[in-house]
């Protein structure tokens, strides 16, 4: 099946690596952590942090390990450092 | 938006206003910018949010603390944009019969809105460099709160 793409939102420190906004191509089965995993490989510095990122959908935040729901925009949230 | 602001935090006036006949305790807690973080000079900072969804964390945090530590009133906000010096980044109030509550509810309601909200802090140093915040603090505070750590979930 045809892959899609997906908008990610990128916030602070993330911006950096992939600018506000970046694309990945994703397959119909994919997983966020799929999604995370693709943006590591276009940016490999950018590996360490991803690893403490979350994604929120709608603003919820998405357990990593499941599949996409079908929406085109993503949000890839680094660690909070407000107060 | 309620919790989230570009201007000064004014916290005399929220204060003022902050009254409930069952309150026998008021807590104020004031975030504020350090000159210094870690040996380095801070000039100032940014914070910057994904702010519908955090404005929506902070009022979910809020009624949590509500119902959980029986307050008769919570409020946080929490600045965007440049924080200077000395300036107020975050308060929280709690209004509760007795300090306890009050006390402890203050201190869910700030750690939760540091740990687990999409805002960010900027770091301006006097050398002219500049650093995105890590927090972080959560690994203690997390065991009394019942926080769940999530930064170093693994991506996979």
């Amino acid at each position: 099946m045809d892959k899609r793409t997906i908008k990610i939102v990128c916030f602070a420190g993330l911006r950096k690596y992939f600018g506000a906004e970046t694309t990945v191509a994703v397959a119909p089965e994919a997983t966020y952590s799929d999604v995370v995993t693709k943006l590591a490989t276009a940016n490999p510095e950018a590996k360490e942090v991803l690893k403490s990122c979350r994604i929120a959908v709608k603003e919820e935040f998405v357990p990593l390990n499941e599949k996409l729901k079908s929406v085109d925009t993503l949000f890839l949230i680094p660690p909070s450092s407000g107060g | 938006m309620k919790h989230l602001q570009y201007t000064d935090i004014d916290y005399s006036k929220l204060f003022d206003e902050f009254r409930h006949p069952n309150n026998g305790a008021v807590v104020l807690f004031s975030g504020e910018v350090r000159d210094n973080n870690e040996g380095r000079e801070v000039t100032h900072l940014e914070y910057e949010a994904y702010e519908p969804m955090a404005n929506k964390m902070i009022a979910g945090i809020l009624e949590e603390a509500k119902s959980r530590f029986k307050l008769n009133q919570a409020a946080c906000v929490h600045r965007l944009g440049k924080v200077e010096i000395s300036g107020c980044a975050v308060v929280v109030i709690t209004g509760a019969g007795h300090r306890k509550e009050a006390y402890d509810a203050n201190r869910y309601i700030i750690d939760h809105v540091k740990n687990d909200v999409p805002i960010w802090k900027h770091e301006f140093f006097a050398d002219g460099t500049s650093e995105w915040g890590q927090n972080c603090d959560c690994v203690t505070d997390a065991n009394e709160t019942g926080h769940k750590h999530h930064h170093h979930e693994e991506a996979q």
